[in-house]
């Protein structure tokens, strides 16, 4: 749902001239209006307190939020040994492009690009890293390139205004799996929404230049084309530069025009005559150089552009004049200007980035895309999925079911103390308690989980307490770390498979509802269980098993069971 | 201090007040992430950086006041 600024005009008579004043009530886009769903591969949650947002599991593609606005992809470089790290940005290269076939393609998805966090890299030659993470950047652009819906935006450029050092806070890394450091996040939050404002086109149109001590030193009315500084040494040096960055930036479609109190006669001959001078007549699409009100000016050359007065921004190195434009016209941008000309390289860098950064494949981009578009393809070809199934096989997951035991009871504990989301019941155990199940003969399953990247370790649980010919599953539950690869549904059926092979008739489940754990809700349905009683927050099923001829666990786990 | 903690949990778990006995147990709002924009939040007002140990610990008022004490 878009809702646009809504304008009310009024026009008052102001001294001898019309000033038209606008107000408007501001609605920020990114905080009110759109929802956003993040896939991600590590914690951001706190980068983002300010929208209304969900996220993906970690390295999770396969729920995709129907009811989102809009998409974020923001995967973080892992960290990991260098082929790891490598093989892993492939991978989500895969990930991506499964997204992006998969997302309705009237939504939009913007994509972050990634930076390489940490290589240790002894050897300057190895490059591998740098290349995987080269690639996968192209081919974020490539899907850009072939996609209306997906922009990307460059997080890589973020973090290179720090220092490797800065980009992470290795305790909040280690503690909670957070990816860069949190004490960017104020900064990363401006950065963002400059990003998100060159994507919606809130970009300025017009930039519009007062002319002596603005684009030249001194007063062209009283020093002469020979007295103004303009190239040559310092600070016409400077100025000189000046107008080569604006030349740069209206090659690039933004609007030029010349708001100055001024003899028009002194300034055509200084465009014609100055050898310097880099801005003349034509870069202009509006000139009014006269002795009129700022103003009155700035509303000609709105109305002769044809554009609003909220699309300019407005240099002038005079801060009455300044304060006048601010007063009567609030909808245009009209920056405090530097007061030694040294400092127009960075005030100007600032204007772009804040008001004219557009988002564009602009001709360079383009050539840059194709210069990456042969490896990105090749990286594509080792490793495209057409389904879900087919990137889960590819991971080559290993399931390892195993009976609790002393080694492994502080952590079944503690998964029990910890998991929230994927967890049925969220009974909370000691391990002490944990121990009396073995000790009556009940039974306490782990499930580790391994993959083609690496070692999970103990990431799932499940209690079962034997009754006679009956089984109740006290306990079920997933760590996040390894949801979104249907893991959930093998384990159980594994189990239900042993408990049907143990001779066992019937079995009887739970869902408790928390404030958490929601996505569950329908986890036994969803596995052939009849809801036998139902309340407000809790759910008893059963399943009889004789039934039900044969458990089939999908083929595209590998399953050792100890 | 005790109050200024009070105040950084009361607007991070937008609360309407704040129990002297609250923890993370007791809290249904102060999940992870809600902890850990605690710990920045302190980390920045209070000026100090955290050891990962206490970050585990500081999961009731009087300890992260405890904690806090120790600087």
């Amino acid at each position: 749902m878009i809702r646009f600024i809504k304008w009310k005009t009024k026009i008052e008579k102001q001294s001898s001239h019309v000033v038209i004043l606008l107000e408007y009530d501001h609605i920020d886009s990114i905080r009110l209006k759109l929802s956003y769903f993040i896939f991600r591969n590590m914690t951001i949650e706190t980068f983002f307190p300010y929208l209304d947002t969900k996220f993906s599991g970690y390295e999770d593609v396969s729920i995709i939020d129907e009811n989102a606005d809009r998409y974020i992809w923001f995967y973080l470089a892992p960290i990991a040994e260098n082929n790891v790290i490598v093989e892993k940005v492939h991978y989500y290269t895969d990930l991506v492009h499964i997204i992006a076939e998969r997302i309705q393609p009237g939504k939009m998805l913007i994509a972050f690009t990634m930076k390489d966090m940490m290589t240790i890299q002894s050897i300057t030659s190895d490059s591998s890293v740098a290349d995987a993470v080269n690639k996968y950047n192209a081919s974020l652009y490539k899907l850009a390139s072939e996609h209306k819906n997906i922009r990307v935006i460059d997080f890589a450029h973020f973090l290179d205004n720090y220092t490797p050092d800065n980009r992470i806070d290795w305790r909040y890394y280690f503690i909670a799996q957070i990816g860069f450091n949190p004490r960017l996040a104020a900064e990363f939050r401006d950065w963002f929404t400059l990003q998100i404002q060159a994507i919606e086109l809130k970009r300025k149109k017009c930039l519009v230049l007062d002319l002596d001590n603005t684009l030249w030193g001194g007063i062209l009315g009283e020093d002469g084309i020979e007295g103004v500084s303009l190239g040559g040494d310092y600070p016409g040096k400077a100025f000189l530069l000046f107008q080569h960055q604006i030349l740069e930036i209206s090659k690039q479609g933004v609007i030029l025009a010349v708001n100055s109190k001024n003899n028009l006669e002194d300034v055509l001959q200084m465009w014609k005559e100055h050898p310097d001078i880099i801005l003349k007549e034509e870069h202009f699409a509006s000139v009014r150089i006269n002795w009129n009100n700022k103003t009155d000016n700035l509303l000609k050359i709105a109305q002769e552009l044809n554009i609003g007065l909220d699309s300019m921004v407005f240099l002038d190195d005079n801060p009455t004049e300044r304060e006048l434009v601010k007063k009567y016209l609030p909808e245009v941008i009209v920056p405090d200007f530097p007061e030694h000309p040294y400092i127009l390289p960075v005030f100007f860098r600032n204007i772009i980035e804040k008001y004219f950064v557009i988002y564009a494949l602009t001709d360079e981009d383009t050539t840059k895309t194709e210069q990456y578009k042969s490896n990105a393809l090749r990286a594509n070809m080792q490793h495209s999925f057409p389904n879900i199934k087919d990137y889960i096989r590819n991971l080559q997951i290993v399931l390892t079911i195993a009976e609790v035991n002393n080694l492994t009871l502080s952590r079944s504990a503690q998964m029990t103390q910890k998991t929230n989301q994927f967890n049925l019941t969220t009974h909370r155990y000691m391990e002490m308690e944990i121990k009396q199940f073995i000790d009556k003969k009940d039974w306490v399953y782990g499930l580790r989980v391994k993959d083609k990247f690496g070692d999970y370790g103990l990431t799932g649980l499940i209690i079962i307490k034997i009754d006679g010919q009956i089984a109740y599953i006290d306990s079920l539950l997933l760590s996040c770390r390894i949801l979104g690869k249907e893991i959930e549904f093998a384990f159980i059926k594994h189990i239900l498979s042993k408990i049907k092979k143990a001779g066992l008739s019937k079995v009887i489940a739970f869902y408790e509802k928390t404030a958490k754990n929601r996505q569950v809700e329908n986890f036994y349905d969803k596995n052939g269980f009849k809801v036998i009683e139902n309340s407000d927050d809790h759910k008893s099923y059963e399943l009889l098993l004789d039934e039900i001829i044969e458990f089939t666990v999908s083929d595209v786990y590998k399953l050792e069971d100890l | 201090m005790r109050e200024k903690i009070k105040v950084i949990l009361k607007n991070i778990l937008e609360l309407d007040e704040v129990p002297e006995d609250i923890s993370q147990e007791k809290c249904i709002e102060w999940d992870s992430i809600h902890h850990l924009q605690i710990i920045f939040q302190l980390e920045s007002d209070f000026n100090v950086s955290f050891e990962p140990e206490d970050i585990i610990k500081m999961i009731s008022l009087n300890e992260i006041e405890n904690i806090l004490n120790k600087f």
